[in-house]
């Protein structure tokens, strides 16, 4: 008895939510915003250093939201690692022998790979960029780990976490360097704008590939132990 | 001069998480003192800056909102940073010495520490509705981490609780913001109020400004979405606990009380302040009396905090539809109660973990004899208690006075019963630790003795929100400053 009554309590609430949503949209929807925010973006362009408007939006107009963003996934990353351990990578009872996945990696991998340096430079003029560019990435290092091809570099080692800190740390630099030079934080040089966020970018995406990449290899594991502060462990 | 001091305030926390991250523990140790200490010296410069010069705006990349993001320093907000540069740093210097170094997974103690730092720096500061999400993100996550750290299956469980709770929140708070985005065009809250009080636009939607404070407050605790806070600050290291409690929950709050200053009035009602209010009220008496039956330590300091933070929401109906100066008075009391309540339970939490260190058990009962041989620890708990309670001349006896003359003057006259229900429980479970630490009879006289650093910061923490009703005065008049350009 109390389930259903909890059950059309929730309903009730999840229909309120639902009606109430749909009303502020459909009221949302009939007026005009005051604000042109495309209209703005699209004369600004110009001096964004690139011609696609998100790519301009991410990495110039609003970069200080991409830089914290990218701060989140390093810190998804850290925490990721910080409670496992990947003495398993080695782990034989994981390593798939399948040789269809085999065959599927020779012709994928490569293809991937040349897919995510496509997908980058799109982002210049069209949708695309690092984080697109940094799945694909991940995505192929899913396949060859699943394949079982040794990644040294996945061990929480000092070149882990190089790779999950270097397009952070390169975003930030820049963003420092501008503010050095008299500028605001990440005012990029009109002379260079082009060739940083290039830089950034190509960056990002491999930093992205690795923090994905990391979640997936060293999530499982839970070699830690740490008994709560006062009780012996 | 301010912008180099804005680049540093922005760069340093950023920075020094990389830099943390690739050394050990006991390196990061001391790159983090460094860090520390610059970002302290920053922060009392910019404070100083403001003080003197007013606020302004900073404009991210040199663009202009709507188009870019503009952070606004103004005097509430660098009080709020140096607040943190304060408390961060004194729970930085603690766990530099309590955590140990020998545990391999203490070394990502640090950089997730400084990105805590730069997220509640990001939030202080933001002006722009989508900016505040990245940053309660950044805040989230550092914070789920810490609480995960090394963790076994209770950590976390009550991470993976903590995780689940922010995420809902910061949806709905996402939410609410892709709405007001749809009806103005614009991110900016400087510009959203502009719109709404020029009354060309169209009036606003209700709905969005509720998902956004239904968000913020799941992530605030607020009674009776608290049900993460307790297991979370309880089991997390005791400085982890303390930045949590200090800090992270009023990041959300301070995004909930700016839509509500701006926006509140002309969204908000009558019913939904009252409401809020009335949720507040329940938490603090909820809150309290849980804290009073709690066996571990440091869950009664953990439930404390669920009743502290009710205070809070006294805000809402206090700030709705009254006169400029009461409200200005409420402000004001509120900003004093997260000010002392910041410092004072972050005394409580770092003097609550040496004495768990000291008598090696995490119960209350476990704490006899103890005030024999570690008075000083006990002394900074009490201390932060005291400015729990409101007794004067602390920092919670002052707010508590200026939202008593707040409720008062506005005629709403219930919330008085409140606060003082609030400060005799906040009594009961402070003196319930006491007593039990008072008890000699037991035959225990194995106690572990914490090194004398970790014994002084507590100490300095409490003592300043001791002192804190004392310089009432000149707190409240930088935050009241104006804006330099009229902008706001």
């Amino acid at each position: 008895m109390s389930r259903f009554l909890g059950i059309t309590v929730l309903a009730a609430v999840c229909l309120v939510f639902a009606g109430a949503l749909m009303i502020t949209v459909w009221q949302i929807a009939g007026t005009q915003a005051p604000v042109d925010l495309p209209g703005l973006l699209a004369d600004n362009l110009e001096a964004s250093g690139v011609e696609h408007p998100i790519t301009a939006v991410l990495l110039n107009f609003r970069s200080y939201d991409t830089l914290l963003e990218i701060g989140v996934l390093v810190i998804a990353g850290i925490a990721g690692i910080s409670m496992a351990n990947t003495a398993s990578l080695e782990d034989p009872e994981l390593r798939t022998s399948d040789s269809l996945l085999y065959a599927l990696q020779r012709w994928f991998v490569p293809l991937m790979l040349v897919l995510a340096g496509y997908l980058l430079w799109a982002g210049s003029d069209r949708p695309g960029g690092a984080f697109q560019a940094g799945a694909v990435l991940a995505a192929s290092g899913v396949m060859m780990r699943l394949g079982g091809i040794p990644m040294e570099f996945l061990r929480p080692g000092v070149l882990l976490r190089l790779g999950l800190a270097l397009g952070f740390s390169v975003f930030l630099l820049v963003a420092v360097v501008s503010a050095m030079a008299g500028d605001a934080f990440l005012a990029y040089p009109d002379a260079f704008t082009k060739p940083l966020i290039l830089i950034i970018e190509t960056v990002l995406t491999f930093s992205i590939a690795m923090v994905l990449l990391a979640l997936f290899v060293s999530a499982p594991v839970n070699g830690a132990e740490e008994p709560e502060e006062g009780e012996s462990g | 001069m301010t912008l180099w001091l804005m680049a540093g305030l922005l760069f340093t926390p950023l920075a020094w998480a990389v830099l943390t991250l690739m050394v050990d523990f006991r390196k990061g140790r001391l790159v983090t003192w460094l860090g520390m200490a610059v970002q302290v010296l920053v922060s009392l410069g910019l404070w100083a800056a403001v003080a003197s010069d007013g606020g302004f705006l900073y404009l991210l990349g040199g663009w202009q909102a709507p188009l870019g993001i503009e952070l606004r320093v103004d005097g509430l907000a660098v009080t709020f940073v140096l607040l943190t540069a304060l408390v961060a740093a004194a729970c930085g210097w603690h766990a530099s010495i309590y955590l140990d170094p020998g545990k391999p997974w203490h070394r990502y103690f640090w950089p997730l520490f400084w990105f805590l730092w730069a997220g509640l720096n990001a939030v202080w500061l933001g002006g722009d509705l989508f900016n505040l999400y990245v940053g309660l993100e950044l805040i989230s996550l550092a914070a789920v981490g810490l609480v995960a750290l090394g963790g076994q299956a209770d950590a976390l469980r009550a991470a993976i609780r903590y995780l689940m709770a922010a995420l809902l929140g910061s949806l709905a708070y996402l939410l609410g913001v892709a709405l007001i985005y749809g009806q103005f065009g614009t991110l900016s809250l400087a510009g959203v109020t502009e719109l709404m009080n020029s009354g060309d636009a169209q009036s606003g939607q209700t709905f969005p400004l509720v998902l956004m404070l239904l968000g913020l407050a799941l992530k605030t605790a607020l009674f009776p979405m608290h049900g993460w806070l307790p297991p979370a600050h309880g089991i997390a290291k005791s400085p982890v606990s303390a930045l949590l409690s200090a800090l992270v929950v009023k990041a959300s709050f301070y995004i909930a009380a700016r839509l509500w200053l701006d926006l509140g009035g002309e969204l908000g009602g009558f019913a939904l302040a009252q409401l809020i209010g009335v949720l507040g009220s329940l938490a603090i008496i909820w809150g309290s009396w849980l804290a009073f039956r709690q066996t571990k330590l440091k869950q009664v300091v953990a439930y404390s905090s669920v009743a502290q933070i009710g205070y809070l929401f006294l805000l809402f109906p206090l700030t709705w539809g009254v006169t400029e100066a009461i409200s200005l008075q409420a402000q004001q009391g509120i900003t004093l109660q997260v000010i002392s309540h910041a410092l004072a339970k972050a005394a409580m939490f770092l003097a609550a973990g040496n004495l768990i260190m000291s008598v090696g058990s995490n119960r209350v009962d476990a704490l006899a004899g103890v005030s024999r041989f570690l008075p000083f620890s006990l002394f900074s708990f009490g201390l932060a208690g005291v400015s729990l309670m409101g007794l004067p001349p602390t920092g919670g006896f002052a707010a508590k006075w200026l939202l008593l003359q707040a409720s008062l003057a506005s005629g709403q006259w219930w919330w008085l019963a409140v606060l003082l229900a609030g400060g005799l429980l906040s009594a009961a479970y402070v003196f319930r630790v006491y007593r039990a630490s008072f008890i000699e009879s037991t035959d225990t006289d194995q106690f572990y003795h914490p090194s004398r650093s970790l014994e002084v910061i507590p100490m300095i923490l409490a003592l300043m929100s001791l002192g804190l009703g004392l310089v009432a005065e000149p707190v409240l008049s930088v935050m009241s400053l104006p804006f330099e350009g009229g902008g706001q």
